[in-house]
């Protein structure tokens, strides 16, 4: 084209412009378009993990949950709403039984506030190893917020359909000297749309202690989100928890002081 | 001596009224003697179980361990060394001396988690510091370096375990992290301490240091001396000598709470003591109103021949001091034979409250006995003797200050 030009000797200084951004530009978008291939295919695993966390992972949200924990035999469901942000998140139940009954974290610290007794309690020591309203998410769960891959060597064990989805298998080995509450996990992520699908959860020992499962993923805002998991502690028979989200709003504008514990009684 | 004797005449006088009054100050020193003893048996019972079960004579403990051993932490434990041993052999009435290490467990059978304070026993030497094996009820004590644990018979009920089984006992690391240890039940025991029988799992030391991680390190030494008095001091000395942090605590520290709490009963005692002895004086007061109105007559007329007026109250009071010794003497013969039968027999805590064991308050199950101490009998005697005498002297008064003329009309 260059050539062609110069041939004619037609030089439009416009023209060449035009043209060299042009190109430049394509150049770049095939160029980005190769690297990103390349790399879904080499992805290391903690790129995996953290593409996950960023996934599933929001910052600022408010959220309307709903609970069914079941336990040999009897159901029971609980509903409560939720706010967030990077630091602090607050819970409050809705349904009839727990009303007003809410939950603070700040940091990690967790306050529990019970409207009847209007009495203000702190969850600490081994009080946090019990599970949350009687679930099987521990308040421990709810309390770690760290980087998973700070806590963890990720390590890629293939690829594997679960249910009907190609997904990467990792096991995340705890680093030594992390203050962490499960010593390895496996883990289930949806290859493409980088949601999780399964993570079993283990002790020192090698015993499976938790095992949760995402039987629902939704695209919200652009993202695939997990709305409708179970979670099954593994040490009890025939106990589960379903935490199904039923709205949820990534950030929303959260009203002044939510996260304190004024607010909180 | 005039008024003494006349006291001792009107005492004889009136043998039937003089042994009811009495009776009644024989049974407020009876209730106060049993009470006194059982709360007595019952103090010395749950200091000898918190000793032979849980503390020892002396604990050798971080002290910033000590302020939140309730929490069970992993924090702040001691690594033996052969130094530390031998410091703590040098102290005086050294017996034994044994290394424990104290964790929370969450007790798992499948269906049920509780959680319990899992301990890790040295198991060649806990035996002569405390006397868990004497309390087996069922099968033997773990084998050193094996998964084998021992639970209260009452904790393996609740749980629906049996000896054979395998218990999941969920725990947490030094640095938070989960474990399990798979403990086979080898043996049960069953107690006079109800907190050990319900909430705790017994397993070798090592085991227990290894799934938690703490690299070798245990919680505390216990250690047996060979009279308990000597706790105290022991406990200071030794403190002097170990390096700091480190500190030794007496089987008194370790039972503070209880001790507090026993004071508050010992004051409880001495309150219900002093309402029974109260109305005890009233029946004094009725007593001595009574023979004086009886005796109206004779005082007039005494009083006219010259007896004066300190001399009446004084003959009254003789004569009540004298139910007081009465009572007194019955109340401490029929204390006596009371706590004897209690003695013999003990009994049975459960009956007192109603078939469970006490779960509040006093380390205690089982039969309980009572106590003897010499010193109570002396203050309760002394103490009704002088009631009896204080409650006489304002109605010896009222009698005596009467006109002579009137008090012999009798108007």
């Amino acid at each position: 084209m260059f050539a062609y030009l110069k041939k004619r000797n037609y030089i439009n200084l416009k023209t060449i412009l035009i043209a060299a951004l042009v190109s430049a530009i394509l150049v770049s978008i095939n160029l980005s378009a190769a690297a990103q291939t390349t790399a879904a295919q080499n992805l290391s695993a903690d790129e995996i993990i953290n593409r996950r966390d960023e996934n599933e992972y929001v910052i600022t949200a408010y959220s309307e949950a709903e609970m069914i924990i079941k336990n040999s035999g009897r159901s029971q469901t609980k509903t409560m709403r939720s706010w967030q942000d990077k630091e602090n998140a607050l819970a409050e139940f809705t349904n009839p039984r727990d009303r007003g009954t809410k939950f603070l974290k700040r940091g990690d610290d967790l306050w529990m506030f019970f409207p009847q007794a209007e009495d203000l309690v702190k969850i600490s020591g081994h009080m946090l190893e019990q599970g949350m309203m009687g679930s099987d998410f521990s308040y421990q769960d709810m309390l770690e917020s760290d980087k998973l891959t700070d806590l963890y060597n990720f390590k890629l064990l293939g690829e594997e359909e679960y249910e009907g989805r190609t997904a990467y298998k990792l096991e995340g080995v705890k680093v030594p000297g992390k203050e962490v509450s499960y010593y390895r996990r496996v883990v289930w992520i949806d290859k493409e749309r980088f949601v999780g699908l399964k993570e079993d959860l283990y002790a020192e020992s090698g015993r499976l202690l938790k095992e949760a499962r995402v039987l629902e993923v939704e695209e919200i805002e652009g993202r695939w989100y997990p709305v409708h998991m179970v979670m099954e502690n593994k040490l009890r028979q025939n106990t589960s928890t379903e935490f199904i989200v039923r709205e949820i709003e990534f950030n929303p504008d959260l009203p002044d002081n939510i996260f304190t514990l004024e607010r909180l009684r | 001596m005039f008024f003494l004797r006349m006291a001792f005449k009107n005492l004889t006088r009136h043998k039937r009224r003089t042994i009811i009054t009495a009776l009644i100050i024989a049974f407020a020193i009876l209730i106060y003697v049993m009470t006194d003893g059982l709360m007595l048996g019952m103090t010395e019972m749950s200091f000898d179980n918190i000793i032979n079960l849980e503390s020892g004579h002396l604990q050798v403990v971080d002290q910033n361990y000590w302020e939140d051993r309730k929490e069970l932490p992993l924090k702040n434990l001691i690594t033996p060394s052969a130094e530390l041993e031998a410091e703590i052999k040098k102290t005086a009435g050294y017996v034994a001396m044994t290394k424990r290490l104290k964790f929370a467990v969450n007790l798992n059978n499948g269906i049920d988690e509780l959680p319990v304070t899992g301990v890790g026993i040295d198991l060649g030497q806990d035996d002569k510091v405390f006397e868990l094996q004497n309390y087996l009820v069922e099968g033997r004590m773990p084998e050193a370096d094996s998964s084998e644990i021992i639970m209260g018979a009452k904790l393996a009920e609740l749980m629906d375990f049996k000896t054979g089984d395998y218990a999941v006992m969920l725990i947490r690391t030094e640095e938070k992290t989960f474990n399990t240890i798979d403990g086979e039940i080898v043996g049960l025991f069953n107690t006079p301490h109800p907190s050990l029988n319900e909430s705790n799992v017994f397993l070798p030391l090592s085991t227990a240091q290894d799934r938690l991680n703490t690299k070798g390190k245990i919680s505390h030494y216990a250690v047996r001396l060979s009279d308990q008095n000597q706790a105290l001091t022991a406990a200071e000395e030794l403190s002097t000598r170990l390096e700091a942090p480190l500190q030794a605590y007496s089987w008194k520290d370790a039972a503070k709470s209880l001790v507090t709490m026993i004071e508050m009963q010992d004051i409880e005692t001495q309150v219900v003591l002093a309402v029974i002895l109260t109305l005890a004086a009233v029946g004094i007061i009725n007593t001595v109103i009574l023979s004086a109105l009886e005796r109206m007559e004779e005082l007039g007329m005494m009083k006219a021949l010259g007896m004066h007026e300190r001399e009446i109250v004084y003959t009254f009071m003789g004569e009540a001091a004298g139910i007081g010794v009465i009572g007194g003497i019955m109340g401490i013969i029929m204390g006596i034979i009371g706590l004897s039968i209690f003695n013999i027999n003990g009994i049975d805590i459960s009956t007192i409250t109603a078939g469970g064991d006490m779960t509040y308050g006093f380390p205690l199950s089982g039969t309980i006995y009572a106590g003897w101490e010499i010193s109570s009998f002396i203050f309760v005697f002394i103490y009704g003797i002088i009631v009896s005498v204080l409650a006489s002297i304002f109605p010896a008064l009222w009698a005596a200050r009467k006109d002579p003329v009137k008090a012999i009309y009798h108007r």
